[in-house]
């Protein structure tokens, strides 16, 4: 996957968890927490769905490296790179 | 294939439980002992009508914008549309204190603000700074027993309004005696007063059809009239379950939500009973089913009625059967925009004494005689705050705490379990949790999201 196709599937994901999400003013270097109102509880979310997806098992210990959506394009990307 | 995930427990903390653990792995089994779901939030027929079981009113409204929620939480983390369900805000609430003073309440918080200015004209300020309290604690944070009363006194110092406002929290959320933990206080003050409380448009089998829809959908599996005999282990972990029919079903994981020594039971063990062992709170409940132009005129616009005649407000197990001098009134039919119902239910409930109900019940008759003298007395009761009704009863019907324990097989009818929490869950083993009432997170909104949470906490992280 391209850095972009992964930034793409995050926000699926994200639209996925809420259906309001507002990504227009999304800063992408800035915790998604933050700007989108998500809580803990969300962010396991994201983690199920890379899993469900793709079958990536990401260990808890690494769950802050998806906190802004660029930490996730930079996470994700060796991982996904042959997806 | 050995189950992923066994639930031990269909009501409302074991379904939440499970279609969230459903959404990411189906291989999901709920055992429920009793021939339907809900566990304390159920029903059963009369006279070709159906009568719900527990629920008065659900706390934690909130308006759909409001993301952080809980209410929206648990949507979002069960994956539900909230226009699947019939959203019904309470009409007006009211606190009681006979003689004394009344504070009537809603889901718009100011209400309760200009109740207490009126009725206690110089505790302005000191509620404010309570409310501060409130805003700025978190209640989730791991931490010893607070007394709230003791806070309370300390702030209002006015053991008049500490009792008017733990007692409608008490009621419906505190396992402990005439107290309740601070963090506890402050999550029912939110549930229950700033939040606000609404019912579901339909009946609860209508909410529990459309979760169990759901779980169904993602594959999971439930089984009914299954009560487990036995958790078994290997050291300690836990490798599967043995039903009361003799067969065994193998698991990675089991979430009980039947109570903690409910559950210690399974395995053998069990807390000695000492001089500091706190009782648990049994309670009776009844239900008055009359033609809806019967309801008392006065109580048209009351959705529940917390009520308090004695001269302090007592939170315990009572010398006598019942309590009848405080309780709870509830009017199910009377939540904003619904259709006017042929009939409409009272429902009345009190605290009550398990062990003199269960020397009673020695003798069926005896218990009986006991059942239909309670419900009188608490009839009568009732209709001293409300108003006359009772030459139009259509039905009635009373649930005694031994009607609950069989019923619900919480211990002793303690319908908010052990006065002692287990927050996180974890009872000494790796792969076995505790959800639901014993975890700590009470009422249907609170209990769902303990089933959620410790689902995230111990088990997704780990398949």
């Amino acid at each position: 996957m391209t850095r972009d196709q992964i930034k793409d599937l995050v926000l699926d994901i994200i639209a996925d968890i809420d259906d309001e999400a507002d990504f227009e003013t999304l800063v992408s270097d800035q915790p998604l927490r933050d700007q989108l109102d998500l809580d803990s509880m969300d962010f396991l979310d994201i983690v199920m769905e890379l899993r469900k997806r793709h079958q990536l098992q990401i260990p808890e210990e690494d769950y802050p490296q998806l906190a802004s959506l660029d930490s996730c394009v930079n996470y994700l990307e060796p991982l996904l790179k042959d997806a | 294939m050995p189950a992923s995930l066994v639930i031990i427990g269909g009501g409302l903390s074991g379904l939440a439980a499970a279609i969230r653990f459903a959404r990411f792995n189906p291989n999901v089994l709920i055992l429920e002992q009793h021939s339907r779901i809900g566990g304390l939030n159920s029903y059963y027929y009369r006279n070709n009508r159906l009568f719900e079981t527990g629920l008065h009113a659900i706390t934690n409204f909130a308006s759909p914008g409001d993301k952080r929620a809980p209410l929206n939480r648990l949507f979002r983390q069960l994956k539900l549309k909230r226009d699947l369900f019939d959203f019904h805000e309470q009409i007006e609430s009211e606190i009681i204190f006979t003689g004394n003073t009344s504070l009537r309440f809603s889901n718009d918080f100011d209400l309760l603000r200009s109740e207490i200015e009126t009725a206690f004209p110089s505790a302005g300020p000191d509620f404010d700074r309570l409310l501060s309290l409130i805003n700025e604690y978190d209640p989730f944070a791991p931490r010893p027993f607070v007394s709230a009363r003791q806070i309370l006194g300390e702030y209002l110092n006015n053991p008049l309004l500490v009792d008017m406002l733990l007692c409608p929290l008490m009621y419906y959320g505190s396992s402990v005696i005439n107290d309740m933990d601070l963090g506890q206080f402050v999550i029912m003050f939110r549930a229950i007063f700033q939040e606000g409380m609404f019912r579901p448009g339909g009946t609860i089998k209508d909410l529990l059809d459309v979760l169990l829809a759901s779980y169904q959908n993602y594959g999971g599996k439930i089984r009914l009239k299954s009560s487990v005999s036995r958790i078994l282990r290997k050291g300690n972990k836990v490798v599967g379950v043995e039903l009361d029919s003799g067969e065994v079903i193998n698991c990675e994981f089991v979430i009980s939500t039947i109570g903690y020594e409910e559950t210690l039971a399974l395995y053998g063990e069990s807390i000695p009973v000492t001089e500091n062992t706190q009782p648990r709170l049994g309670f009776m409940e009844s239900i008055f089913e009359v033609p809806v132009t019967a309801l008392p005129p006065a109580s048209s616009n009351r959705t529940i009625i917390f009520f308090n005649q004695g001269s302090r407000f007592l939170y315990q197990p009572p010398e006598n059967v019942v309590h009848f001098a405080s309780g709870v009134i509830c009017f199910p039919s009377h939540f904003q925009d619904l259709p006017l119902p042929a009939t409409a239910e009272i429902r009345t409930t009190h605290l009550a004494n398990y062990q003199l109900w269960h020397d009673l019940s020695q003798d069926r008759s005896t218990y009986l005689a006991a059942k239909l003298a309670a419900r009188a007395t608490s009839r009568k009761t009732v209709e001293e705050i409300i108003g006359q009704f009772s030459s139009h009863i259509l039905y009635e019907d009373t649930f005694t705490p031994l009607t609950i324990e069989r019923y619900t097989g919480k211990k002793e009818g303690a319908i908010y379990g052990r006065p002692e929490k287990i927050k996180n869950g974890v009872i000494g083993h790796e792969n076995l949790f505790l959800a639901g009432t014993d975890q700590g997170f009470l009422g249907i909104v609170g209990s769902m999201l303990s089933g959620v949470s410790m689902v995230n906490q111990h088990i997704l992280p780990k398949i």
